[in-house]
C-alpha cells in the first residue's frame, strides 16, 4: 500500500501548503502586493515556537494562538508603514512592493539568524506513529495537516459567509465599488495584510512540528508559496487550493522516488516547465 | 442662489441637496474642473450634460469623495463633505452608481444588497430591500447569481439597487445608459421620477441630450470643467446653444 | 524616478543640454585612471582585494541596472549568471588546462548563451512572475551543481592558486569599465531609448514600432555577460568554489541595494551607490558584521519608500548629474520634409477594407457585421453614441482586440491575424484615447523614438525636428511630458504617430476636451497630413463639428451596427442618424 501511504502523506503535506499559499494569496488578492518576506514570517514563527516550546514545555498547538495574535499585531503595525504608502502608485505599486518586501525579507531573516542562530531545528513533538495495517502515519503530520486544513476552512467560511469577509472580497474585486458600499477600504487592506501575516505565521508554527527549519529556509518557503499561487492563479481561491494539494502530492512522490534534493527543487522546476509550455496560464494570473 | 432661467426660485426655503462653490479638481497635473459652482435643489431630478471630456464623471467622482477637490466647497444639505473619503461620503447619504458600475463580479446580487445595506438603518434596510426587489423583479429572480455572469442591463440594475440600499438622500448616476439597449435605458430612466417621489434627489450625468432632458427637471451643461448653461430641462430643450456646446461650435 | 533635464526658459530652443566631451568628464576619467593605477602599485594586498571586491559589485550593479533599471524588468537573477560564470571558469581551468583569463572570458560567453536561450522564455512574463522565475533559476542551479561531481559536487572544487592579485584586479577594472560603457551607451543611444520605452509602457512602445522582444532579449543577454565575467574572476581569485558561495542569494541583495541606493536606471547610480555603501558601510559595520545584511535590507525599504530614485535623484534636485536627453542635438534643427514615400497605390485604390467585422465579448456583441472601404486619399470619420462600438472597431482594426468574425484588408492583403507591431510596420498607426505617452521622458524623446525606426540616426533627428516644428511643439521640445497641458499631450501623441510616417492613421477621439484653439491646431495638422506621408485617415470623434468639414465620408455606428456611411452633410441630416445619436431637435 505504498501508493496509499504516499498519497496520504502528500495530501497531509498539501494541507499545510494550502495554508502557506492562501495566506499569500489573500494579501495579493486584496492589495496586489507581492510579499517576498512571506517565508521569513513563516520561519520566524516556527523558530519562535521551537524556542518557546523548548523553554516552557508548552505544546506548539497551544503556542499557535499566541503566535497568531502576535503576528497579527505585527502585520497591522507594518502595513501602514511599508505597504499603504505604495497603494496610490498605481501600476508601479506591484513592483515597488516587490522591492520593499525584498528588503523586509532580509531584515527579518537576519534578525532570525541573530536571535536563533543558523542551525536547523525541529520539534520532537508527537513523534510517534499510528499504524493501520500496512499504512504508517506520523502523528505529527496528521495533526498538522488537519489543523492546517481546519484553519484554511475557517478562512474560507470567514471570507464567504461573514459580512466582514465579504467586504474583504468586495474590496479586492472593486475598491471603488466597495467605497460606494460605505466600506473603508484602507481598513480592509490593513486587516487583510495582518491576517495574511498571522496565517503565514501559523503555518510556521505547524511546520516546525514536521520539518526541520532554519533561518535560511525562508526564501525556499517564499518561492514555494509563490509557485503554488502562480500555478493556481493569483487571487483565485479554488485554483490555489488545488495547486497546493497537487504540489504536496508531487513532492511526496518525488521525495520518495528521487530523493530530498529533487523534492526541494521540484517547485521551481514545475514553475519553469509551466513557463515554457503554458505561459498563458501564468499570464492570466499576473 | 438661483439658477439662470430656472424654476428653482419657486422652491421656498428648501436646503439644496448639493451646493458646490468654486470647486477645482483634477488628476495629477491635469485640472479638469475649473472653479465650478452649482446648486442641486432637493427632491428633483437633475441632469449634467456635456460632451466627452467636459468633466461630468470627474464632477460626480469629486462629489462622491473619490477625488479630493483642490479647492472649493461641497455641501450636502448644508453639511460640508468636501475632503471626506468616499466611504464616509456614502455614509453621509450620497449613493453613487459609478461609470463602469464597479460591481463585485464574484459576489451575488444578494451580497451586493447586503453589503450596501449595512449603511442604512436596520429598519429601513428591510423596507428598501423589499421595495427594490419589487422595482427590479429580474433581480429578485437572481439573488444568488454571481453578478459577473449577468448582462449589462441587469448589472446596471444591480448597481442602482446597491446604491439605493444605502438609503441615500442624493443619488449620483454616472452615464447609466452606456452600453445598454434602448429599452433597458428607458427602463432605467423611468425609475428616476419614482425615486424623486420618494424624496431622493437624483443627479444623472448623461451624454445623450434627448435622454437627459426628457427625464429631468433641471439641467446643467458642462464644457471644459465649467457650467456654461443651466436651467429647467424643458427650457433648455428648446435652446440651440446646448447643441452648439456639444458640437463644439 | 529619473531626473529630467529641463529648459529653463520656455520657448528658448537652443540650450546647452547635451554633453560635450568637456572638462568634467575628462577630469573624472583621469581621476579614475589615477586611482585605478595607483592601487596595485602603492596599495597593500588588502587594498587591492578591497578594490577588486568593490569593482565586482560595481560591475554587477551596472549589469542589473541594464535589465531592471533601463528595461524595467526587475530581476533577481544576477547570482545565477555569476555562478554559471564561476563554474565555467573552474571547469575549464581544472579539466581542460585553459589559461585562467581565457576561461573567464568563456564564462562570459556561456552566460550570454544561457541568457539567449532562457531570455525569450522568461521575458514573456511580466513583472513579478519574471522576478520569480529568475529567483527559481538560482535555486535550481544550486541543486544541479551540488549533484554534479564533475564540477566538484556539493563539496565544491578548488582552483590552482592565483599568484597575481593585480592581474585579477585589472580584469575586474576592465569588466567594470565595460559594464559602465554599456550603461553609458544605453543612456545616450536610440537602443537605450527603446529599452526605456519598454519600461515606461511596453504596449505603447510596440505600437510605435519598437521591436520590444528583441530589445528585451538583447538587454537581458548584456545583463548576463558581466556577472558571468565577474563570477569567473572571483572564482579564480578565491581559488575555491562551491555551490553555496557560487549561488549565494545575498549577492543579489547587495547588487540591488547598491544600485537602488545610488539611483536605479541612471548612469552614475550604480557607481555612486556601491562606492558609498561599501566604503562607508563596510567600515562602520566591522563591529556589527552580523547585522550588515539586515541594514542593507532596511536601506532598500527606506530608499523605495522615501527616495525611489536614489542618491542621483537627490543630487538632481541640486542640478547635478541630470540625465541628458537621448539623441538630442544642441539646437533643434529645421529639419526637412520627408521624401514622399510612394505608397504604391494610385489615388482611388482601396487602402483599407473591413468586411463583416464582428467582435463579441462574452455575451455582448460589441460589433455586428460592420463593413466599409477606405480609398487612398480619403478621410473617414466614425461617430456614434457611447457604447456604440467605435473604440472596439478601432481596436479590432489596429490589432488590440481579436475579432470574432470578418476580415480586415490593408492595401489588398489580410491583416486580421497580424500582431500590432506588424501592422505598424506595414503602415497602420493609431493614437490612444487616453494618451499613452512615455511620461518619464521628454517631448523630444517621445517623438524621436518613433522617428528612429527605419532611419539612420541623423535622419531620425532631422525628421523628428521637422515633425515637432510642423505640429507646433518645437518650443517645448525639451520639456518633460508631465508638464504639458492635456491639449499639448494630445498633440504630442499625434506628433509621435506622424513621425512613423504611416500610410494610414487612426485618430482616437483626438479632439476630446480640447479648447477651440487646440482643436484648430489639430485640424490644421489633419489638413496637412499628406505632408507627413499619410494617405488615409480614420477618426473616431464625438466633437462632430470639428471633423465634419475635414471628412470625405462619415460612418455612424449604433449598438455595434453601421447605420450610415456617406458624405457628412447627408449623414448629419439623415433622420435615422439624428434620432439615434443626437436626439430629435424641435
Amino acid at each position: 500500500m505504498l501508493a496509499v501511504q504516499l498519497l496520504i502523506n502528500g495530501i497531509l503535506l498539501g494541507g499545510t501548503y494550502v495554508l502557506i499559499a492562501q495566506s499569500l494569496n489573500l494579501i495579493f488578492g486584496v492589495m496586489r502586493v507581492v510579499n517576498l518576506a512571506h517565508g521569513s514570517f513563516i520561519v520566524m514563527a516556527g523558530l519562535f515556537t521551537f524556542w518557546l516550546s523548548a523553554r516552557t514545555g508548552l505544546s506548539p498547538l497551544i503556542v499557535l494562538p499566541i503566535v497568531f495574535v502576535v503576528s497579527f499585531v505585527v502585520g497591522a503595525l507594518l502595513q501602514p508603514v511599508l505597504i499603504e504608502p505604495l497603494m496610490n502608485q498605481g501600476r508601479r505599486a506591484e513592483l515597488l512592493s516587490l522591492m520593499v518586501t525584498f528588503g523586509l525579507d532580509y531584515v527579518l531573516v537576519q534578525i532570525a539568524l541573530h536571535v536563533w542562530g543558523a542551525d536547523y531545528v525541529s520539534l520532537p513533538y508527537l513523534q510517534s506513529t499510528w499504524t493501520f495495517g500496512a499504512i504508517t502515519l506520523s502523528k505529527a503530520l496528521v495533526v498538522v495537516g488537519l489543523f492546517a486544513v481546519g484553519i484554511v476552512a475557517l478562512l474560507y467560511f470567514g471570507l464567504n459567509y461573514t459580512s466582514f469577509g465579504k467586504s474583504l472580497l468586495a474590496a479586492s474585486q472593486s475598491p471603488v465599488g466597495a467605497a460606494c458600499c460605505g466600506i473603508n477600504v484602507r481598513r480592509v487592506r490593513l486587516f487583510a495584510f495582518a491576517l495574511g501575516i498571522a496565517l503565514a505565521s501559523s503555518a510556521g508554527t505547524l511546520l516546525i512540528m514536521i520539518l526541520p527549519m532554519a533561518a535560511e529556509s525562508a526564501d525556499n518557503l517564499t518561492i514555494l508559496a509563490f509557485v503554488i499561487v502562480a500555478l493556481g492563479g493569483l487571487g483565485e481561491y479554488a485554483g490555489v487550493t488545488i495547486a497546493a494539494f497537487l504540489l504536496g502530492l508531487a513532492q511526496s512522490l518525488a521525495g520518495y522516488f528521487l530523493g530530498g534534493d529533487a523534492a526541494n527543487v521540484l517547485p521551481f522546476v514545475i514553475l519553469i516547465a509551466v513557463m515554457l509550455l503554458w505561459p498563458q496560464g501564468l499570464r492570466r494570473a499576473a | 442662489m438661483t439658477l439662470e432661467g430656472s424654476s428653482a426660485a419657486n422652491h421656498v426655503a428648501d436646503t439644496p441637496a448639493l451646493t458646490l462653490e468654486n470647486v477645482t479638481a483634477g488628476i495629477g497635473p491635469l485640472t479638469i474642473l475649473h472653479d465650478l459652482s452649482m446648486v442641486v435643489p432637493a427632491r428633483k431630478v437633475v441632469v449634467i450634460l456635456g460632451a466627452n471630456g467636459a468633466g461630468k464623471t470627474t464632477l460626480l467622482r469629486t462629489i462622491a469623495g473619490l477625488l479630493p477637490p483642490r479647492s472649493g466647497r461641497i455641501c450636502l444639505f448644508g453639511e460640508p463633505i468636501h475632503g471626506r473619503p468616499a466611504h464616509l461620503v456614502t455614509r453621509a447619504g450620497i449613493g453613487h452608481v459609478p461609470s463602469g458600475r464597479e460591481l463585485f463580479p464574484r459576489l451575488s446580487v444578494a451580497d451586493h444588497l447586503d453589503l450596501a445595506g449595512k449603511v442604512s438603518t436596520p429598519g429601513r434596510r428591510a423596507e428598501i430591500r423589499e421595495q427594490l426587489l419589487e422595482m427590479f423583479p429580474v433581480l429578485a429572480e437572481r439573488l444568488r447569481q454571481p453578478v459577473g455572469t449577468m448582462s449589462g442591463g441587469q448589472q446596471q440594475m444591480v448597481a442602482i439597487a446597491r446604491a439605493l440600499m444605502t438609503d441615500p438622500r442624493v443619488l449620483l448616476l454616472d452615464e447609466p445608459s452606456t452600453g445598454l439597449a434602448p429599452k433597458v435605458v428607458l427602463a432605467v430612466f423611468e425609475t428616476l421620477p419614482v425615486l424623486r417621489a420618494q424624496g431622493v434627489s437624483v443627479v444623472v450625468a448623461e451624454q445623450s441630450l434627448t435622454l437627459g432632458l426628457s427625464h429631468a427637471d433641471e439641467a446643467f451643461v458642462l464644457d471644459h470643467g465649467r457650467v456654461v448653461l443651466s436651467g429647467a430641462a424643458s427650457e433648455l430643450a428648446q435652446d440651440h446653444r446646448v447643441i452648439d456646446t456639444y458640437l463644439g461650435r | 524616478m529619473i531626473g529630467m533635464c529641463s529648459s529653463s526658459k520656455k520657448g528658448h530652443v537652443s540650450m546647452p543640454h547635451t554633453s560635450r566631451i568637456n572638462a568634467g568628464y575628462l577630469l573624472t576619467a583621469a581621476a579614475f585612471l589615477a586611482v585605478a593605477i595607483s592601487i596595485p602599485v602603492f596599495g597593500s594586498e588588502y587594498t587591492v582585494q578591497l578594490a577588486t571586491d568593490i569593482l565586482s559589485f560595481v560591475a554587477l550593479g551596472y549589469s542589473w541596472n541594464l535589465i531592471s533599471g533601463f528595461a524595467g524588468y526587475i530581476s533577481f537573477g544576477q547570482v545565477s549568471f555569476f555562478g554559471l560564470g564561476a563554474y565555467t571558469t573552474a571547469v575549464l581551468v581544472n579539466h581542460f588546462d585553459v589559461p585562467w583569463y581565457v576561461a573567464v572570458c568563456c564564462g562570459g560567453i556561456v552566460t550570454a548563451i544561457v541568457a539567449a536561450i532562457f531570455g525569450p522564455i522568461m521575458l514573456r512574463l511580466r513583472g513579478i512572475l519574471f522576478a520569480l522565475g529568475m529567483l527559481g533559476l538560482a535555486r535550481i542551479l544550486t541543486v544541479v551543481f551540488s549533484d554534479w561531481d564533475y564540477a566538484g559536487g556539493a563539496a565544491g572544487t578548488t582552483l590552482p592558486p592565483q599568484l597575481n592579485p593585480s592581474a585579477v584586479y585589472i580584469g575586474m577594472v576592465l569588466t567594470a569599465l565595460c559594464a559602465f560603457a554599456v550603461n553609458a551607451y544605453f543612456a545616450r543611444s536610440g537602443f537605450g531609448l527603446d529599452a526605456m520605452s519598454v519600461r515606461e509602457d511596453e504596449d505603447a512602445a510596440g505600437a510605435l514600432g519598437v521591436p520590444t522582444t528583441r530589445v528585451k532579449v538583447i538587454t537581458f543577454i548584456l545583463s548576463a555577460v558581466f556577472p558571468g565575467l565577474v563570477g569567473g574572476l572571483i572564482a579564480w581569485n578565491r581559488s575555491y568554489l562551491d555551490p553555496a558561495s557560487a549561488f549565494d542569494p545575498t549577492l543579489d541583495l547587495q547588487t540591488i541595494v547598491f544600485t537602488l541606493f545610488g539611483g536605479i536606471g541612471t548612469v552614475w547610480g550604480p557607481l555612486i551607490g556601491t562606492s558609498v555603501l561599501m566604503l562607508i558601510g563596510e567600515q562602520l559595520l566591522i563591529h556589527f558584521s552580523s547585522l550588515k545584511l539586515a541594514l542593507y535590507g532596511a536601506v532598500v525599504i527606506a530608499t523605495v519608500l522615501m527616495f525611489p530614485g536614489g542618491l542621483v535623484s537627490l543630487l538632481n534636485r541640486f542640478g547635478l548629474l541630470k540625465r541628458k536627453l537621448i539623441l538630442a542635438p544642441p539646437e533643434l534643427p529645421l529639419g526637412n520634409a520627408p521624401a514622399a514615400i510612394d505608397a504604391g497605390l494610385a489615388a482611388g485604390d482601396s487602402l483599407l477594407e473591413v468586411r463583416d467585422l464582428s467582435v463579441r465579448f462574452g455575451g455582448l456583441l460589441a460589433l455586428d457585421n460592420v463593413s466599409f472601404k477606405l480609398r487612398r486619399g480619403e478621410t473617414l470619420s466614425i461617430i456614434g453614441a457611447n457604447g456604440a462600438g467605435k473604440t472596439t472597431l478601432f481596436n479590432a482594426i489596429t490589432g488590440f482586440v481579436q475579432p470574432t468574425g470578418g476580415e480586415i484588408l490593408f492595401r489588398g492583403s489580410t491583416v486580421s491575424a497580424l500582431p500590432v507591431i506588424d501592422r505598424v510596420h506595414l503602415g497602420m498607426a493609431r493614437t490612444f484615447q487616453i494618451p499613452r505617452l512615455l511620461s518619464e521622458l521628454s517631448v523630444w524623446e517621445n517623438v524621436v523614438l518613433a522617428a528612429r525606426h527605419g532611419r539612420q540616426k541623423h535622419q531620425a533627428v532631422e525628421h523628428a525636428a521637422w515633425v515637432l516644428r510642423t505640429v507646433g511643439l518645437d518650443e517645448m521640445w525639451l520639456e518633460p511630458v508631465a508638464r504639458l497641458t492635456p491639449g499639448r499631450q494630445r498633440e504630442l501623441e499625434l506628433a509621435r504617430v506622424l513621425a512613423l510616417q504611416p500610410d494610414l492613421v487612426f485618430l482616437d477621439e483626438v479632439m476630446a476636451g480640447m479648447t477651440k484653439e487646440e482643436q484648430e491646431r489639430v485640424r490644421s495638422i489633419i489638413r496637412r497630413m499628406s505632408d507627413f506621408g499619410v494617405v488615409g485617415i480614420v477618426c473616431v470623434e464625438h466633437v462632430i463639428a470639428a471633423i465634419a468639414d475635414l471628412s470625405d465620408r462619415m460612418l455612424v455606428l449604433d449598438f455595434g451596427r453601421k447605420i450610415a456611411d456617406s458624405k457628412p452633410t447627408e449623414v448629419l441630416n439623415d433622420p435615422v442618424v439624428i434620432k439615434a445619436y443626437l436626439g430629435e431637435i424641435q
